[in-house]
């Protein structure tokens, strides 16, 4: 579904990922660890569209969409949860499950989007009419998860869901996590808790420096000293 | 310097109620300016022009015959459309709000020189079927065009805020007046939504200069003296909001007639100002 | 007659001519320009001419005097304000009330009115440098409304009570053959006043300050610059030149008026000159009023004043899209001025770099930094929860966690750009808790960036000129300053690179001039941010290097860092942070083996085939 051949993106002159190649397939729920500055959020922002490749290609379902311009990734099929949330604070939990089903598919089912989102997180019913700010912080990851899933994606993208929250919190958003991919969304997940995302994955990367240093599946991965030796150094 | 003088209750009455008309006009000019300050971050000084600009047309068109109120059908258009164009052009260069403040008054000395060429710099006063009726109620005027200037002002900003609250190009606005880059992600065209929102504050800009002519006289000179207090509104009220520069245009128009009242004309302007400095100094992070 | 030298012929003839040039190389070229320059035009009067010239001669000296004054501080520092007019009325009333009220003789009056205007913008940056946020466009509305409110002020009291002032009864005093050269002759004054602390202050220690706080403020701040008094000082000093051609100008117009100063004009033709000459340069301003104020006369005297309005707007405009930097810097790109070579140049040319000679041997062991309970919350959220951390003097610290654990935070605590909500940290005995970051600076704390923040302005050489001149070092006067600078590029690898811009510069490059820039501050104590991110590995095992080589030159360093292969190689110690608390500390092999290190980093333990969460491990598999 997703092919991603030779990327390479740079912040102004660092060089974030250097010749990146990967592929999700229809259905996974595709898992990328790694370290602090492996350059996992540049991964993730550059298939939402919001940072530009300065070489390589993305293929998702065939079509080339790496020129496209940032606004049309959306109406491609992708969806994105950032990191830290990048919530519309000043803007009610409605108005911020709204932004994400503005394009035309996703605005004519908006009330069936919206009523699959509150199913998933009951806890959003009684909230929708408060400003995105005054939520805990486990609150606002919801909204921002539905948030995306309002638009309806056939990708769905996240970049750190856990940081910052408790692991009570984190481990209900992975449940909710493994049961949108068992709905039939493909999921990319980036996470520096690497058990965590582990447990739910069907496949993993494990991303140093730019590039992809291993991949397989949880259980050959656990066992491989690759982990070990990249996040603690022995 | 005239002393302090405690007018009669019906003077009082009077400069409020004059007030509060000049407090909507200051909400209608501020609507535009602060809608471009907060969800487009430009700082537009030419605005003030425009609505000049706007106003001499509709004098124009009103010496030609043509009805002033029936002269906005031609004229919103028109702006709508300059503004929309004048965006495109300047968003090819990537300007600070700081840039696009000195930028915009450099567009201003241009549009009052070409007002200057065409109509001279003397004073011209429309003359309308409606300047000429007001009414009396228990004991109070109140005058056709400014009650005229009221209804519009009053419909524009609820209208705005309606827009803004209910819509979802409203939404779009806001969401990307916070964060540009994630609002693009979820596939917001901000290229078009800019335009359409600049011509709309010249829509803006221009139906506001029409009030302006109904009830003021007109000169070029006088495109400047109306910035600090207008700004003082918008300011006062935080920008990108719709209901706060009528908000605050009114307090600012009320506290101002007042002073006149009691004190003299000329303090007037310190009451803007003061309230200006005040809420700088007090909530700098609320305007930036 | 020095040792070592042929006493005759060619050779030393030569020899004494290149000690005479290489002489006259040292004095500096523009004051003695400035002064030449006013020296020719103040016989301009006995030429003779008719009175008109020496009036619009004395227009552009005036708005010289303006725009140069505005610059000094508005353009060096950045704070575009909009209330030179306000400075420029203050000026003009005192001196027109000491006249026509107080019959004071006009020459007496110039100090005074400069001295009104100076006290005014102090009293008004005492206040509004103090409230953080207040920048940009805010500021300059902030000062265009102080400019209306005084005008207000002056109208509405008997310093002008509506009707103006007029001076017509006040004798003139007899310093050029006519009145109009008089004021010319006056203004000449002024102006070579102004053009000669424009430029004193542009290559000082103050305008180093000023052009450092226009690219980054809060990165000068935490460098050393005392970003406060500095600006105070320049507002001063600009209102006190902009006050005394207020001064001049009373007598000038001979009848003032609250509408004359106290509008928006005054400030925007000002900018404008400023903007469109460059408001980087000191003479910039001068060239921009002398093009403008020649501009508009012209329009005026063909009758099309009005044109001429509009012919500014469009310059403005021009100006702000297409030369945003102003006419000087883009003219002295096109005639670059080879003649004179920068002291840095002359400082490698005499003397090779150095490798400088580490400190005397340190005291290791004893505690340099010692953080107590030390705890910062934003808006609810705990970034830090009471920690506390003991750093020995000369050891490597690493500074480790994962994302969010807080290790930025406490940087920017112990650096000063955040003020703890709790706890205490004393450096070498002195409490730092709440001070000014530039005193912390001052006392040997410096910091590198994650992303590297260098001031955009200025070259590589001068931005470790910067920090030599303003950290703890304390090389006090530019061109010492650039000759350590220059040695610390050499310790860098960078010394080829010494008049590049920043921007010309890779990651790499970047990285390292940050590392030259703390050294240049001769800290004891160094807090470096992630400073491997984004780097190859040969790269990585330079920085290393250079890390170590900084602790031998008796710094202490803070080693925050993810690539835990270079941790493990570099550090003595390391302190671990998870979710804002202090979790481990201890030689770095030890602590990553330690359980709860390791669950903080990687999680509970998966276990292969056998996950201990049933409800996460009921999923379809790959």
């Amino acid at each position: 579904m997703l092919e991603v051949r030779d990327l390479h993106v740079a912040y102004g002159p660092a060089p974030a990922l250097s010749g990146l190649s990967f592929e999700l397939r229809n259905g996974e729920l595709l898992c990328i660890v790694g370290p602090n500055g492996a350059g996992k959020t540049t991964l993730v922002n550059t298939l939402a569209g919001v940072l530009r490749a300065g070489a390589g290609r993305i293929l998702f379902d065939g079509r080339d969409i790496t020129a496209l311009p940032p606004h049309r990734f959306c109406g491609a099929g992708i969806a994105i949860v950032p990191e830290g949330r990048r919530l519309f604070v000043s803007m009610s939990v409605r108005e911020n499950l709204d932004m994400g089903s503005m394009l035309p598919g996703a605005k004519a089912r908006r009330a069936e989007s919206l009523e699959a989102v509150l199913a998933l997180f009951p806890a959003l019913r009684t909230r929708l009419a408060q400003p995105a700010g005054e939520l805990s912080g486990g609150q606002q990851q919801m909204v921002a998860i539905g948030r995306a899933l309002m638009a309806r994606p056939r990708l769905l993208l996240l970049d750190e869901p856990a940081l910052g929250l408790s692991p009570l919190i984190v481990r209900e958003l992975f449940v909710a996590i493994g049961r949108i991919n068992d709905e039939g969304t493909s999921v990319l997940l980036v996470e520096q808790n690497v058990m965590l995302a582990l447990r739910i994955a069907h496949r993993a990367y494990v991303l140093e420096a730019g590039r992809m240093v291993a991949d397989g599946t949880p259980d050959e991965l656990a066992s491989r000293d690759a982990i070990r030796r990249t996040y603690l150094g022995a | 310097m005239s002393g302090f003088a405690l007018p009669s209750a019906t003077l009082l009455a009077q400069s409020i109620l004059s007030g509060i008309f000049t407090g909507a006009l200051y909400g209608l000019l501020g609507l535009g300016l602060s809608l471009s300050w907060g969800l487009l971050r430009q700082i537009n000084l030419a605005h003030f022009a425009f609505a000049f600009l706007a106003a001499y047309l509709c004098y124009q068109l009103a010496v030609l015959g043509v009805d002033p109120l029936l002269s906005l059908a031609l004229i919103v258009p028109a702006f709508f459309a300059l503004g929309a164009a004048l965006h495109a052009a300047m968003a090819r260069f990537s300007i600070t709000p700081l840039n696009s403040l000195l930028l915009t008054f450099g567009l201003t000395g241009i549009v009052e020189a070409v007002i200057q060429a065409i109509w001279t710099a003397d004073f011209r006063k429309l003359e309308s079927a409606y300047g000429a009726h007001r009414f009396k109620i228990a004991g109070l005027f109140l005058p056709v065009p400014e009650l005229i200037t009221l209804l519009v002002a009053v419909v524009l900003s609820f209208g705005t805020w309606a827009v803004l609250h209910y819509t979802d190009f409203g939404k779009t606005l806001r969401a990307s007046a916070e964060d540009a880059p994630i609002a693009r992600a979820f596939g917001i065209n901000q290229g078009r939504n800019a335009w359409l929102l600049a011509g709309t504050c010249s829509a803006l800009a221009a139906v506001a200069g029409v009030c302006l002519a109904l009830s003021f006289t007109l000169a070029p000179s006088q495109i400047y003296a109306w910035i600090g207090v207008v700004f003082a509104a918008v300011m006062l009220g935080g920008p990108g909001r719709a209901l706060a520069p009528l908000a605050a245009g009114v307090v600012i128009g009320v506290s101002e007639a007042v002073t006149m009242a009691v004190t003299a004309p000329s303090w007037a302007p310190l009451v803007s100002f003061t309230l200006l400095i005040a809420i700088l100094l007090l909530r700098p992070g609320r305007v930036a | 007659m020095s040792e070592g030298r042929t006493t005759s012929g060619p050779v030393a003839d030569h020899a004494v001519a290149a000690d005479a040039i290489s002489a006259a190389r040292r004095l500096p070229h523009a004051p003695i320009a400035i002064v030449g320059a006013a020296a020719v035009l103040a016989f301009l009067p006995a030429l003779g001419l008719p009175a008109f010239y020496d009036s619009l001669l004395y227009l552009i000296l005036s708005w010289i005097v303006l725009a140069t004054s505005w610059n000094i501080f508005s353009g060096y520092a950045g704070y575009f304000s909009f209330g030179h007019g306000a400075f420029f009325g203050t000026g003009l009333y005192t001196s027109a009330t000491l006249m026509a009220r107080f019959d004071w003789p006009f020459l007496w009056t110039l100090p005074a009115a400069a001295a009104c205007a100076c006290l005014l913008g102090v009293a008004l940056g005492a206040v509004v440098f103090r409230v953080k946020g207040i920048r940009g466009e805010v500021f300059a509305l902030l000062t265009l409304a102080v400019t209306f409110v005084l005008g207000t002020i002056v109208g509405n009291t008997p310093l002008d009570g509506g009707s103006g002032v007029s001076l017509a009864s006040v004798p003139i005093p007899r310093i050029g053959p006519t009145p109009p050269a008089t004021f010319y002759l006056l203004a000449l004054a002024a102006a070579t006043l102004a053009l000669l602390l424009s430029w004193r202050i542009a290559v000082s220690r103050l305008g180093a300050g000023l052009f450092a706080i226009h690219d980054d403020e809060d990165a000068a701040e935490v460098m050393g610059v005392p970003t406060f008094r500095y600006k105070l000082a320049a507002l001063a000093i600009s209102c006190a030149l902009a006050g005394l051609a207020g001064g001049i100008h009373a007598l000038f117009l001979n009848y003032v008026t609250v509408g004359e100063v106290f509008t928006i004009a005054v400030p925007l033709t000002v900018v404008l000159m400023s903007v469109l000459g460059g408001t980087r340069h000191w003479a910039g301003p001068a060239v921009g009023a002398v093009i403008i104020t020649l501009l508009l006369y012209s329009f005026t005297a063909a009758d099309l004043a009005v044109a001429g309005k509009a012919a500014v707007g469009v310059i403005l405009i021009a100006a702000i899209l297409f030369m945003p930097d102003g006419i000087l810097p883009r003219a002295q790109r096109v005639f670059p001025r080879g003649k004179r070579p920068p002291l840095a140049r002359a400082a490698v040319a005499s003397e090779a770099p150095r490798t400088p000679a580490p400190a005397a041997t340190v005291a290791r062991g004893d505690v340099l930094l010692r953080a107590r309970g030390v705890a910062k919350s934003f808006r609810g959220v705990r970034a830090l929860a009471g920690v506390d951390i003991d750093v020995r003097r000369g050891e490597i610290l690493g500074l480790l966690g994962p994302n969010g654990s807080g290790k930025s935070t406490f940087i920017n605590l112990v650096s000063g750009r955040l003020v703890p909500t709790a706890g205490s940290i004393v450096f070498e005995g002195r409490e730092l808790t709440r001070c000014a970051a530039y005193r912390i600076a001052r006392a040997g704390v410096a910091r590198t960036y994650q992303i590297p923040r260098p001031f955009r302005h200025f070259s590589v050489l001068d931005n470790v000129a910067l920090a030599a001149m303003f950290g703890g070092g304390g090389a006090a006067e530019p061109a010492a300053a650039r000759r350590d600078a220059m040695t610390w590029l050499a310790f860098t690898g960078l010394q080829d690179k010494a008049h590049a811009q920043p921007d010309e510069l890779n990651l790499h490059q970047r990285k390292f001039l940050e590392l030259a820039r703390v050294l240049a501050a001769r800290p004891r104590l160094v807090m470096l941010d992630e400073v491997l991110c984004g780097l190859t590995a040969s790269e990585m095992d330079d920085a290393v290097a250079l890390v170590r080589r900084i602790r031998d030159q008796g710094a202490t360093v803070i080693f925050v860092e993810h690539v835990l292969h270079a941790v493990m190689a570099v550090t003595d110690r390391v302190v671990v942070l998870d979710y804002g608390v202090l979790l481990a500390a201890g030689p770095a092999a030890e602590v990553m083996r330690r359980p709860e290190v390791i669950t903080a980093y990687l999680g509970q333990p998966y276990l292969p085939g056998h996950p201990p969460d049933t409800e996460l491990a009921e999923r379809p598999g790959a």
